[in-house]
């Protein structure tokens, strides 16, 4: 069995003892997995996500990184271990240019100087950015700005990353080169929880899904089983990727209803017609 | 962030429905008796009676205690430097080295905390009873040209969205290993850059974005404006401005005979 990377038990918590955002929710997040976690604006995707990395602290129920409680961890201490992207670049941004907004996580994380060099010159050529490490970051283009974020998260090395729609407002190239990013992170080993509204990128790329609604967990599981239950998703005023819901509209034709992308229903198309007529 | 990012409080309470002018004269008359008096006590009474108010016109307790929870870092701040600033008078209650504390140097410290609380509850009154559009015809009435009505409208109900998002700024370092908390007082002084410069950055970007929405929403500065809720002072409005131009000229003379 896998490693647990990230485990809450019982968790609620309640903005400003009034708006109760998380209900005794339950969950494992398996070390090298993707996880999408999904659910309509207010169901408490954020907060759950901050609970991951200390920002926030449960007040019923604990969570435990990589087996270990982080309730008593300053959150500077947690980073090391998660990483976590805020939504907004603008709410992080700061430095006066780009070098010196990525070397700050390494900088407080403690890495090295040399180390710390190193890791900041093999990010700007990662995240090709080399040509902009001496700009002031608040004034590039939003795309670029958002990519000095995702090269400062990375530039850490946290085995755990935590995205909060990270690709919002992206271009499908940036958003694609983002995703293979993280595929790349995922390779060696690393843990993804990815916030999204974007159920395409969701079929595409990650293993589990995690729907909430209303601050509960409404259930959790292998994507293409969960896309597949229309009901369940409509309940979380969430909807499939089109293409698993035209799969699942042509099921009396035969289709299965589970396709997740274009190709999925490509084959499994063809192979139904290829049967029909005997071919 | 706390009850929301706007401090208005929707309601149809006696006080919601007074005209902003009414509620601007009541700040405007605070502020002279505030900074006029010396008196803790005034000023203690002043803060009752204003909570009082804030109650009665159906504030929530929970709302009352978010603003003092923003105003205690600066009362904090005006108690403890405020007798070290001002060392005169006698008893002396500590005197070692350079640091001589009395016991008027506190009482000085203690009438200007809660003199500041007494100015920014004033002020808090008119904002949790009066919703944007209200505020902005208020402050026209008053004089002010449209444009700078719904600027300074615009700005004091950007306060608490400023902190909203000051709060989030901070959560985004921490998340980066960010922990000023670890260092000394001068170095967590300076350890506060980023979050300043991102919270300049953003405000700014805010700003940008927010005159953009308004011109293409049509607003043009200096075109002439009807209102669809014209400003009336009733006979509550008068009975209060009466009352207030009372209380004051009272307050006003009592001072200046005693004391």
């Amino acid at each position: 069995m896998a490693e647990c990377a990230i485990e809450l038990e019982k968790c609620s918590y309640t903005y400003d003892g009034q708006v109760r955002a998380l209900r005794n929710v339950s969950c494992t997040i398996e070390a090298g997995s993707w996880v999408a976690l999904v659910g309509q604006n207010g169901s408490g995707k954020s907060t759950l996500a901050k609970l991951c990395n200390g920002l926030l602290r449960p007040q019923e129920g604990r969570v435990r990184i990589n087996g270990a409680d982080i309730r008593d961890r300053p959150v500077g201490s947690v980073a090391r271990e998660v990483g976590y992207l805020f939504q907004n670049p603008d709410h992080q941004i700061f430095a006066p240019t780009v070098r010196e907004e990525i070397a700050f996580g390494l900088r407080n994380l403690g890495f090295p100087g040399e180390e710390r060099e190193q890791r900041l010159r093999s990010t700007l050529e990662a995240f090709d950015l080399t040509a902009y490490a001496d700009r002031p970051p608040a004034v590039l283009g939003f795309g670029l700005r958002r990519q000095v974020t995702v090269a400062s998260l990375f530039a850490c090395g946290s085995p755990i990353l935590i995205l909060d729609e990270a690709t919002q407002g992206l271009d499908w190239q940036r958003s694609q080169g983002l995703l293979d990013r993280l595929q790349e992170r995922q390779d060696v080993g690393h843990t993804i929880l990815f916030i999204t509204h974007d159920m395409r990128l969701v079929a595409e790329r990650a293993n589990r899904v995690m729907v909430l609604h209303q601050g509960e967990l409404l259930a959790e599981g292998p994507v293409r089983k969960i896309l597949s239950r229309p009901h369940l998703l409509a309940r979380a005023s969430v909807s499939p990727p089109p293409v698993t819901h035209l799969s699942q509209l042509l099921r009396p034709w035969g289709m299965k209803g589970d396709s997740l992308t274009v190709e999925d229903f490509y084959l499994e198309y063809v192979a139904l017609l290829a049967e029909r007529e005997g071919v | 962030m706390g009850p929301g990012f706007d401090l208005y409080t929707a309601g149809t309470s006696w006080l919601h429905r007074l005209d902003p002018r009414t509620k601007m004269t009541f700040v405007g008359a605070s502020f002279v008796l505030l900074l006029l008096t010396g008196q803790i006590i005034l000023v203690l009474a002043y803060l009752v009676v204003v909570h009082a108010v804030l109650r009665r016109a159906g504030i929530p307790w929970r709302r009352i205690g978010w603003l003092w929870a923003r105003m205690w870092p600066l009362t904090l701040l005006i108690l403890i430097l405020w007798p070290l600033s001002n060392p005169g008078g006698e008893p002396v209650l500590v005197q070692w080295w350079w640091i001589r504390i009395t016991l008027p140097g506190i009482g000085q410290g203690l009438l200007a905390g809660l003199r500041v609380n007494g100015l920014a509850f004033a002020v808090y009154v008119l904002l949790l009873t009066t919703d944007q559009s209200g505020l902005v015809q208020g402050l026209v009435g008053i004089g002010l040209p449209f444009e700078w009505g719904l600027a300074l409208a615009i700005g004091l109900r950007y306060l608490p969205l400023l902190l909203g998002m000051y709060g989030t700024i901070t959560d985004a370092q921490r998340a980066r290993g960010w922990t000023p908390e670890e260092e000394g007082l001068v170095r967590r002084a300076r350890a506060y850059g980023p979050t300043l410069v991102a919270l300049v950055i953003g405000a700014l970007r805010l700003t940008d974005g927010l005159t953009l929405a308004l011109a293409a929403r049509g607003f043009r500065p200096g075109q002439p404006r009807t209102t669809r809720r014209p400003l009336q002072l009733r006979w509550a409005d008068r009975v209060c401005l009466a009352g207030i131009g009372v209380l004051t000229l009272a307050l006003v003379a009592a001072e200046w005979i005693y004391l």
